[in-house]
């Protein structure tokens, strides 16, 4: 067996390993490489910037906690923007199983602002029918949400006076990590009550988000981790994404660099077995 | 720092290490923390469905505020529940049939509008811009997504991908090279699609790692690095286990 084919059958853990030290080194050890802006990450801050003191923006959390580590920093960044921002905050999610998280990222970012629930935000926690609870809102929002998380009526939270229905809310941003998610919000709420819509998304499914950003469906996408370090630059306010940058582009090296090495490896073995007169394959 | 944060975070860690294990090999510890997810998911999807729908979204309005329209939905979805009794199956085809009815109604119309309609509008966008003077003019940045250039890219990527999926008719010929330019831009496609999905993965990885590292806080009670041990240790006793199993013994 010759090198190239014993690289080509290497334990796959220690490939496992590799790509753990990439990952681990540059958490231990940062490095600050810069992050550059895309435009479509600056098309969700800047229409939040551009939103006069007292808007309303609303965020649906649409992913559980196997996205958290990239929607998880996304969130906060928004949240910090918009809080800051002095927005009237609207919170909720179209899956059942991220409610937990979606109400403790709201709560513990607002508690960092020093917002108070009810007040300057409202968290309505998760209602069953996705395109049919978007529509509900359009409509009436206090029918689709009759009580908030916390269970106090909706009709009476400050935060919400003036509010009738999604038609009235300035900006709705999803977090989503599938469907229901950003296409949901689109489909049934943005192309009949007419509110702006940016999204946030897993990296995975990020190239299917794109086509609704260029024809201008949505204003903006953040995308992965990487969307979020680049919002948290944009805000001023460095956290876990811009430190978890340093670690991505190290482990997209590596794979890089084991896609070329298994291409070599792969050719130096299809160029032996043709000397030898094997066959290739 | 409170005993329920220190705890969660033992938990959360002990739970990542635990998953982390199938990568070395499948063992007791893995499976422990799978079925744990598994049915801490569905347990929780349980009792938050319950509280929403059955509590606040039903019981509450019609017994508190007397809604009794709400009546008509409960008892068309008491209807599914019907299956359960083989007399009565049929009963749950009213259920059945009114989901599939109104969700089409709703879907239909809003997703053609969304997807097709609008899908194409963008696709089909002008070839040749206007220019300040009035005369016609070509745009060639590639990084400007409105330039007539990516406008020609989009064009070509649409019909050459249409023509690989067209089978009526055998692929020789022009149709041929429009198949493999189809091909080209599918791969294209799939590469930043692979891309992407590498980037997720990898962040989910930091996401695990960035709280280990943060869990080996001694204010955590250095929760990573004892259950990192004792995870190891586990993970050689099942080992040296397994070596003294004969072989297909159970």
């Amino acid at each position: 067996m010759t090198f190239a084919e014993r690289m080509l059958h290497i334990d796959r853990r220690i490939i496992f390993l590799v790509i753990a030290v990439c990952t681990l080194l540059p958490l231990l050890y940062p490095v600050g490489l810069a992050i550059k802006v895309s435009p479509e990450v600056r098309g969700v801050h800047d229409y939040l910037e551009s939103l006069p003191e007292g808007s309303v923006f609303l965020l649906s959390m649409d992913f559980d906690p196997a996205s958290k580590p990239e929607l998880h920093p996304q969130a906060v960044a928004l949240l910090r923007h918009a809080f800051k921002k002095n927005l009237r905050v609207i919170g909720m999610t179209l899956w059942v199983t991220g409610t937990g998280l979606a109400d403790l990222v709201f709560s513990q970012v607002a508690q960092e602002m020093g917002k108070v629930n009810g007040k300057d935000y409202a968290f309505l926690g998760w209602s069953p029918g996705v395109g049919a609870l978007i529509i509900t809102m359009g409509q009436d929002l206090y029918k689709a949400f009759p009580s908030d998380y916390y269970n106090q009526p909706t009709r009476e939270l400050a935060v919400l006076k003036g509010i009738q229905s999604l038609r009235d809310v300035n900006y709705v941003v999803s977090l989503a990590a599938g469907t229901a998610g950003i296409e949901s919000w689109y489909v049934f709420g943005k192309d009949k009550y007419k509110f702006e819509l940016g999204g946030g998304c897993t990296g995975v499914i990020a190239p299917g988000l794109y086509p609704l950003l260029r024809s201008g469906q949505i204003n903006g996408l953040i995308g992965g981790l990487r969307g979020a370090a680049e919002y948290e630059a944009l805000i001023g306010r460095k956290g876990r994404a811009v430190a978890g940058m340093d670690a991505q582009s190290a482990t997209h090296f590596a794979i890089i660099m084991l896609v070329i090495l298994c291409n070599v490896f792969y050719l130096f073995t299809r160029t032996s077995r043709g000397q030898s007169g094997q066959p290739r394959g | 720092m409170p005993f329920e944060t220190v705890l969660g975070a033992w938990v959360a860690t002990g739970l990542t290490l635990f998953i982390f294990t199938f990568l070395y090999q499948d063992n007791p510890l893995f499976k422990l923390a799978e079925h744990l997810y598994v049915g801490v998911s569905v347990g929780y999807t349980i009792v938050k469905v319950y509280d929403t729908v059955i509590v606040r979204l039903l019981y509450e309005p019609m017994v508190k505020q007397g809604d009794w329209s709400l009546l008509i939905p409960l008892g068309i979805g008491m209807l599914m529940l019907a299956r359960y009794v083989p007399k009565i199956a049929w009963l749950s085809r009213i259920a059945f049939a009114f989901i599939v009815g109104v969700g089409s109604g709703l879907a239909i119309p809003r997703v053609i509008s969304s997807y097709i309609l609008k899908q194409v509008e963008d696709t089909v966008r002008p070839l040749v811009s206007l220019a300040s003077e009035g005369g016609p003019t070509f745009t060639y940045n590639l990084l400007d997504p409105a330039s007539n250039l990516n406008a020609l890219v989009l064009l070509i990527g649409v019909v050459s991908v249409l023509f690989y999926f067209f089978f009526s008719v055998e692929h020789t010929g022009p149709v041929r090279v429009a198949a493999r330019t189809g091909i080209l831009f599918l791969m294209i496609a799939f590469g930043a699609a692979f891309g992407y999905t590498v980037m997720a993965r990898m962040s989910l990885l930091i996401g695990r790692f960035t709280d280990l590292i943060e869990f080996a806080d001694p204010r955590y009670g250095r929760a990573s690095l004892w259950l990192l041990v004792a995870t190891v240790a586990t993970l050689i006793v099942s080992s040296a286990r397994r070596r003294e199993q004969p072989p297909g013994g159970g």
